[in-house]
């Protein structure tokens, strides 16, 4: 098993949209995290979510690596956006939609299925 | 108010201005500036600011002024959840 923080940098890398947040996108456990979630759904964002809850590490981990405390957090092609203020904003504006199309192509809305990864922990 | 309960309403209203305070000596330059208590339990906070500093920088970096001028609240605990809007003045 890999460590925990490339476990997280393999999520923030390969996944379209990675999305950090306290729960599932089935159970939801931060007004914060249903923001940012509703925005990006909003936007018809492939979203994978990790949930940040199962262990106190992956929280640490991830702030180490993008250097942003809060959760959520929402990473695009491997550069992080934001957490619900900012993708609300976003997509608020539309720039949320054309910010999607200019990284993961047009059309890129329905093209997937929801993903959720379980981190593992060591 | 019974007697030693403390007055949550006026707790929160200092609160507000520390924070208030902390962003006026963060963003000297700001042309509009709002510290809303969203609950009324001074710790739920929507920041506005409006500052020539956010000029050409991208939104994340705006937060990232707006959560570094308020690290210490914000580490301590005594905020727990903060909300924020941007804008540059152009």
């Amino acid at each position: 098993m890999k460590p925990l923080n490339e476990q997280i940098s393999d999520v923030i890398t390969h996944e379209p949209v990675a999305v950090f947040m306290k729960g599932t996108p089935q159970m939801v456990m931060c007004g914060n995290s249903h923001r940012a979630l509703q925005a990006l759904h909003a936007a018809g964002a492939p979203i994978t979510t990790v949930d940040i809850l199962p262990d106190p590490r992956i929280r640490q981990e991830l702030a180490q690596i993008s250097g942003w405390p809060t959760i959520p957090q929402v990473f695009v092609k491997g550069e992080l956006v934001g957490g619900a203020d900012i993708v609300e904003e976003l997509a608020a504006t539309g720039e949320l939609e054309r910010k999607l199309s200019e990284a993961l192509g047009e059309g890129y809305s329905g093209a997937r299925e929801e993903r959720v990864i379980a981190l593992a922990p060591a | 108010m019974p007697a030693g309960y403390p007055d949550t309403t006026s707790m929160a209203a200092m609160e507000a201005d520390t924070i208030r305070g902390l962003l006026e000596a963060a963003f000297p330059e700001a042309t509009s500036l709002s510290v809303e208590d969203r609950t009324g339990g001074g710790d739920h906070f929507q920041v506005t600011v409006v500052s020539p500093d956010f000029e050409g920088l991208p939104l994340l970096d705006q937060h990232r002024r707006v959560d570094d001028a308020l690290a210490a609240p914000l580490g301590d605990g005594s905020i727990h959840e903060l909300r924020i809007k941007t804008k540059g003045t152009a």
